[in-house]
């Protein structure tokens, strides 16, 4: 007995029908195989679920500088707090949908090197990227001595 | 379109975008139906107005949006999240968006679209006799 019913593909299966008007039988099946490579793929692409944001963390001699992605952000929304050796930067973006306002809050802390200068710490908003830069104490600069060797 | 093309549908697809891009991500965005327009907001941080480019051919929308910031040379970057790549997106419409009056703006890395709705589309009240 059989279980699975068989169907082998006659002339009349496989001459195009009226069914698809014209359109490519595969149509549907290559808007599918985009979907699910878009839902597999797209997440790749876009931050992380929740209310963080992507951050970046630089060195220089003089300075060490966190970059953070915040389009569509408020420049009085943007509050930037140095807590010992802790950063926090929160946020928050409100824009129109439809007839109501939708508001978001993003927040986040990051642990900075010890030898920042906390009460020299500047912050600039600019095309949706908060830059803040937070000096090094000298002490933790790299020293040029020259030696004199006799 | 061709015999090929309807057996393939890769080969009709539109080309990749330009190779001097490089890699590209896709950025984050939603997508609002109104009664009389299509809102889309794409997010695109670190992207100027000089740096976009907004473009419609043949029933598609696409974003290109260039990172205008580069890493110093003297930076070195400790901890990284996000990516260097430009952004580059495409997004197809049909007859019901009026392609004369889709509008753009750019504020702050969100780009808003409006895709108004053509006029045949849009809800209106029929006065009864």
């Amino acid at each position: 007995m059989h279980i699975i019913r068989y169907t082998y593909p006659t002339a009349r299966s496989l001459a195009p029908t009226t069914a698809f008007q014209g359109r490519s039988p595969w149509a549907g099946l290559e808007s599918e195989i985009d979907r699910l490579f878009a839902n597999a793929l797209g997440e790749f692409s876009e931050p992380a679920a929740g209310n963080t944001f992507p951050v970046d963390l630089y060195e220089d001699k003089a300075n060490t500088y966190v970059r953070a992605e915040l389009p569509g952000v408020n420049r009085d929304a943007i509050h930037v707090e140095m807590v010992e050796d802790n950063l926090s930067i929160q946020a928050s973006r409100t824009q129109q949908a439809g007839d109501r306002e939708e508001a978001f809050a993003f927040s986040r802390t990051l642990s900075v090197p010890e030898n920042v200068q906390a009460d020299k710490v500047s912050a600039s908003y600019e095309n949706g990227v908060l830059t803040v830069t937070l000096p090094k104490r000298e002490e933790a600069k790299p020293k040029k001595v020259s030696i004199a060797v006799n | 379109m061709s015999l090929v093309q309807s057996i393939v549908p890769f080969l009709a697809r539109r080309p990749a975008p330009a190779a001097e891009l490089g890699a590209t991500v896709k950025p984050q965005h939603t997508l609002r139906e109104a009664p009389d327009a299509w809102t889309l907001t794409v997010y695109l941080p670190g992207v100027t107005k000089e740096n976009l480019e907004v473009t419609t051919e043949a029933g598609a929308l696409s974003i290109v949006g260039r990172r205008v910031w580069q890493q110093p040379k003297d930076w070195t970057a400790l901890y990284r999240e996000t990516s260097s790549a430009n952004f580059a997106s495409t997004f197809e419409y049909d007859l019901s968006v009026d392609e004369e009056k889709i509008r753009a703006e750019l504020k702050d890395g969100v780009l808003q679209v409006t895709l108004p709705k053509a006029a045949a589309l849009q809800p209106r009240r029929i006065a009864v006799q």
